[in-house]
C-alpha cells in the first residue's frame, strides 16, 4: 500500500481527474484503511472551495464602474 | 460552456479584435465591457484594494487601446490581457510596502520516517457552509490567500478562482504545465493548513459549548 506521502503528494492530480485508474485506485485503497488522509481530503477539497467561493464575489462597484465608462470616453474619444 | 459555443465565442472575439485593430472604437467598447469585470477582479484579488483595482483596470484597458497594434494572435487574446493585467498588478505591489513572507514549507504536511501522516488532522469539512457569509470568515479566508507566496497566489487565482484550465494558466504564465500544476497543489495545501487552524478553533469553540 501507498503511504501517505505517496498519497497527499497526488491529492490535487486525483481530485483534478489527472490520474491514471491505477493510481487512482491506489489513492482510494489507502482511504480505506486511513481516516487521517480522508480527514485531510475533505479538508483539502473544502479549503479549496471556500477560498473559490469566497474570492469569485468580486464585482465591481457601482462608482467605479461609472469612473471606468468616463475613463474610456476620455480617452479614446477625446481627439475624435 | 460547450465546445461549439467555445468556439464560436472565441471567434466572435477573433472579429472583434480585428476590428479594433482596424479602429473600430465600437468593438473596443465590447471588448472593454467583455473583459473589465475580469480584469478588476484579477486586480482586486492581487491587490485587495479598491483604488489600486481600479488604477489597474484603468491602466489594462488603455494599454488594450493603444497596444492592440503589437497582438499578434501568438496566444489567445484572453492571455495577452491577463498578462497585462498582471504585469500592471505587479509594478503596482512592487511600489508597496510588502508583508512578510510566510515560508511555505512550515505549512506543508509532515511526515514519520515511513512517509506516514505526523500530525492530528481534524475534519471540519462539514462545518463551514454557515460560516461562509460571516464576515470574520471571509477575511480569514482572503487573509490565507493574501500570504500565499505570489508564485503560487496568482496560479491559485488563475486557476481555482477565476477557473481557467491548467494549460491557459500555463499559456499566460509561460510555465510548463507540470510547474502550473506543482505551484497549485502547494498553494491548496497552504491553503488548508491556514484555514485549519480557524475552522478547527471554531469547532472545538461549538462543542464545548
Amino acid at each position: 500500500m501507498i503511504c501517505c506521502k505517496e498519497c497527499l503528494d497526488l491529492l490535487s492530480d486525483y481530485l483534478d481527474g489527472d490520474l491514471d485508474p491505477k493510481s487512482s485506485a491506489a489513492l482510494e485503497e489507502h482511504f480505506q484503511d486511513c481516516p487521517p488522509c480522508i480527514a485531510f481530503l475533505n479538508t483539502f477539497k473544502t479549503s479549496t472551495h471556500i477560498c473559490r467561493e469566497t474570492l469569485s464575489q468580486v464585482e465591481i462597484p457601482e462608482i467605479v464602474q461609472v469612473k471606468l465608462k468616463e475613463f474610456i470616453t476620455e480617452n479614446t474619444r477625446k481627439k475624435a | 460552456m460547450s465546445f461549439t459555443q467555445d468556439k464560436e465565442a472565441k471567434e466572435a472575439e477573433e472579429v472583434l479584435v480585428r476590428e479594433l485593430q482596424a479602429g473600430n472604437l465600437e468593438a473596443y467598447d465590447k471588448i472593454a465591457e467583455l473583459y473589465q469585470k475580469k480584469i478588476y477582479a484579477l486586480s482586486f484579488n492581487l491587490t485587495r484594494n479598491q483604488m489600486d483595482a481600479q488604477d489597474i483596470t484603468q491602466e489594462v484597458l488603455l494599454t488594450i487601446y493603444k497596444k492592440v497594434d503589437t497582438f499578434q494572435g501568438k496566444s489567445a487574446f484572453s492571455s495577452w490581457v491577463y498578462r497585462i493585467t498582471l504585469n500592471a498588478a505587479y509594478m503596482r505591489l512592487r511600489s508597496k510596502k510588502k508583508e512578510p513572507n510566510v515560508s511555505l514549507d512550515d505549512l506543508l504536511p509532515s511526515y514519520n520516517g515511513a512517509g506516514f501522516q505526523q500530525e492530528k488532522i481534524q475534519d471540519w469539512s462539514e462545518n463551514t457552509e454557515s460560516l461562509l457569509f460571516d464576515n470574520e470568515t471571509k477575511e480569514t479566508i482572503q487573509k490565507a490567500v493574501d500570504q500565499l507566496p505570489e508564485k503560487e497566489k496568482v496560479v491559485f487565482i488563475l486557476r481555482d478562482v477565476e477557473g481557467l484550465s491548467t494549460e491557459k494558466v500555463s499559456e499566460i504564465l509561460d510555465l510548463t504545465v507540470p510547474a502550473v500544476k506543482s505551484r497549485l497543489h502547494r498553494a491548496r495545501l497552504f491553503l488548508r493548513k491556514k484555514l485549519s487552524h480557524y475552522f478547527e478553533e471554531y469547532q472545538s469553540r461549538r462543542e464545548k459549548k
